[in-house]
């Protein structure tokens, strides 16, 4: 059985003051609140700021969707909703196109029109809460044009709402496929990113290391991805649309991935934490406090919720809650002990966001901050895992940064090989999983749970009322506002697509045609599957 | 290790799932093992797999699956039977639940393996089973 960090550090059996020979409390660790921001970033952490308690919700059509998040916030999240979207909405197609029909609806919240967003939004504010939307990166105009509709709907000033509806372009290589080309979705997310500054919405961009782990990236490497990736987005907020840097780093937040291996899981926060402080002001040379603390949320990984007894994911995920509490994080989104068969059951939501609550009041961590900071051993891992991150970024900043690092494969290569030394890991025992290949019982023997289960009659509702509902529209609006945006798209990378994205939203329509028609003005096929054509004739006008 | 004796085994997606990590580590591992694989990658509908089984003249279909569009997998397996490739070995592997396992074996699929699986067996599932396995000659 290894007894090693999963970057390949050897653990030791005991830690004593000779593992941190040169530690230096103010240079190191700084109080809490205080540069480098080891220890996080408020000097008295839960106590004048909760984290955010939130679980994912989104199956079947918005309307089901909208009746699990008033469950959730009678069960007591209300500081922030959490919804995926479907594969069909994360491509970019609409439920009506023939490879989606069987699809709408299954994992995730079919988002492809601003009526689905208000369906799903029926009864629950935009305000007071944050509002998050996940599911890969082309969509991100869309859910952000979402948000702004509704609140101008609802009267309500867009600066007002807070959350994330930004995904960054590089989630098309941690799992998260859609099927733009990067380019694209960079465009696009540029867009949105000076949108959301210049305009004073504080809404955030996933920028996160979460689906690379979860894709079997390893600590050090997934520490070293996301600072590449905020090195680089930030650097072309900046130096690409202008913006100032303290008002870039404001657009990304990240969302680790916290597993089973307790103590480096929080090593691996608080490196990453220092690690980004120390970027922001030597390499950005950040102006404000605020641009050196990297907002942190914590995802309890699915990857390790086993397929076999279930049951004791709960165990699991009260350790990957009790460390992601521990290490300090901004909001927490745990994942449910059915993870592996289905999205959420009621039971399993409602076990999940009560191991949140269980560990904010009942275990006395949330009274002090960062306590285990000043532990040989913590400190040790920190220095480790930081150490090793340096290497893997100074590999991929020789190659010329994250996106040239994954032109040449690079990134795609590093995570492959390591899923499969992971695999292997498992495979050979050298790793323990107790119910996989720890003492494993026969299925016949282990404990029901109740599971979530989509009919593909639910796809087939939601494609039928899509098709339908189509020709419901007021149709000369929304062909005018799909050939004004088709008519900006041509007008250049540096061209914000936003404005007519939140018009031609505001009329209704939909994801496959606003992404489509973007699609056409950069000379690609109105569909990414080259299934169905567009329906609507423009005449490109001239630049 | 040449078990695999250049058997002939498509590992596919299917579907609008993006779940590529456990079949890109299945691919490489029946590559190790001697297979010859063709990876489809994503994107695939039914139609799509069932015509490269036939242009490769594959032994076995593996389908890795993650995000619950199991009808797709019925749907393959209507297409497989409707193009005479029944002595085509299919075969499935993800997070699959129990009540579907039963369905999907139902329909015809021989085998579903779930996390966890031990890379051995699914080789030595696949080099008893697979089409033109010198197993299955011995037997007839």
């Amino acid at each position: 059985m290894k007894r090693e960090t999963d970057y390949g550090y050897k653990i030791k059996s005991v830690y004593s003051p000779e593992d941190i020979p040169d530690f230096d409390y103010q240079k190191d660790l700084g109080d809490p609140g205080s540069f480098p921001y080891t220890r996080g970033y408020h000097a008295e952490g839960y106590r004048t700021r909760m984290w955010t308690q939130r679980m994912t919700a989104g199956l079947g059509s918005s309307t089901d969707a909208n009746k699990v998040l008033k469950k959730y916030r009678d069960m007591g999240q209300r500081g922030g909703m959490c919804v995926i979207s479907d594969r069909v909405f994360s491509d970019c197609i609409d439920p009506d196109h023939p490879q989606a029909r069987r699809e709408a609806g299954v994992l995730g919240w079919p988002g492809c029109s601003l009526l689905e967003f208000e369906e799903l939004m029926e009864g629950i504010p935009l305000t007071g809460q944050s509002i998050t939307l996940l599911g890969s990166s082309a969509p991100t105009v869309l859910r952000l044009a979402y948000v702004v509709a509704l609140a101008q709907k609802r009267g309500i000033d867009p600066s007002e709402v807070h959350g994330s509806v930004m995904e960054s372009p590089f989630e098309n290589y941690f799992g998260q496929t859609d099927v733009q080309p990067f380019d694209l979705n960079l465009k696009l997310w540029l867009d949105a990113s000076e949108y959301v500054v210049r305009n004073k919405i504080r809404m955030r961009s996933s920028v996160i290391s979460q689906h690379f782990q979860e894709s079997g990236g390893n600590n050090a490497q997934a520490i070293a991805v996301v600072l590449s990736m905020y090195k680089e987005l930030c650097g072309k907020l900046v130096n690409e649309r202008g913006l100032d840097f303290d008002d870039a780093a404001l657009v990304p937040y990240e969302l680790v991935s916290i597993g089973n291996r307790f103590f480096e899981e929080i090593a691996k926060v608080r490196a990453m934490r220092r690690m980004w402080a120390r970027m922001a002001k030597e390499h950005f040379k950040a102006k404000k406090e605020k641009s050196c603390q990297m907002l942190i949320a914590v995802h309890t990984s699915g990857r390790t919720m086993t397929y076999q007894q279930p049951l004791n994911n709960i165990a699991r995920c009260a350790i990957q809650t009790l460390a992601g509490a521990i290490v300090g994080c901004t909001a927490l989104d745990n994942a449910t002990m059915d993870n592996a068969y289905a999205e959420p059951s009621a039971l399993a939501a409602r076990m999940s966001l009560n191991t949140q609550h269980i560990v904010a009041v009942e275990t006395g961590v949330t009274d002090v901050v960062d306590p285990l900071a000043g532990s040989y051993f913590v400190e040790a891992l920190t220095n480790q895992v930081e150490e090793e991150a340096y290497k893997i970024l100074k590999e991929i900043d020789d190659l010329g940064g994250m996106i040239a690092a994954v032109e040449k494969g690079y990134i795609q290569t590093m995570l492959r090989e390591e899923a499969a030394k992971k695999f292997h890991e498992v495979d050979r025992k050298e790793r323990l999983v107790v119910g996989v290949n720890h003492l494993v019982i026969p299925p016949e023997e282990d404990f029901e749970i109740p599971i979530q289960e989509v009919h593909e009659g639910d796809s087939e509702a939601i494609a039928k009322r899509m098709e339908e509902w189509k020709k419901t529209r007021d149709m000369p609006q929304v062909t005018e506002r799909l050939r004004e945006l088709h008519a900006d798209a041509g007008r250049g990378e540096r061209f914000n697509l936003m404005p007519a994205i939140i018009e031609a939203v505001k009329a209704y329509a939909t994801a496959g045609e606003v992404i489509g028609v973007i699609r056409m003005a950069r000379g690609l096929s109105y569909d990414p599957f080259k299934v169905i054509d567009c329906p609507y004739d423009f005449e490109l006008e001239a630049a | 290790m040449t078990k695999g004796n250049g058997l002939k085994v498509i590992v596919s997606m299917i579907g609008l799932d993006g779940h590529t990590t456990g079949g890109e580590v299945v691919a490489m591992l029946l590559r190790d093992a001697g297979f010859e694989v063709v990876y489809l990658g994503v994107n695939q509908t039914p139609q799509s797999i069932v015509d490269a089984a036939i242009q490769e003249d594959v032994d076995a279909i593996g389908i890795s699956s993650h995000a619950a569009n199991y009808s797709l997998i019925e749907e393959l397996m209507d297409l497989v039977r409707a193009n005479d490739l029944d002595d085509v070995l299919v075969v499935c592997g993800g997070n699959i639940p129990k009540q579907q396992i039963q369905k999907l074996t139902a329909r015809g699929v021989a085998k579903v393996f779930t996390p966890g699986a031990a890379s051995d067996d699914i080789v030595e599932y696949l080099v008893n089973n697979a089409r033109r396995s010198p197993a299955i000659a011995m037997s007839a």
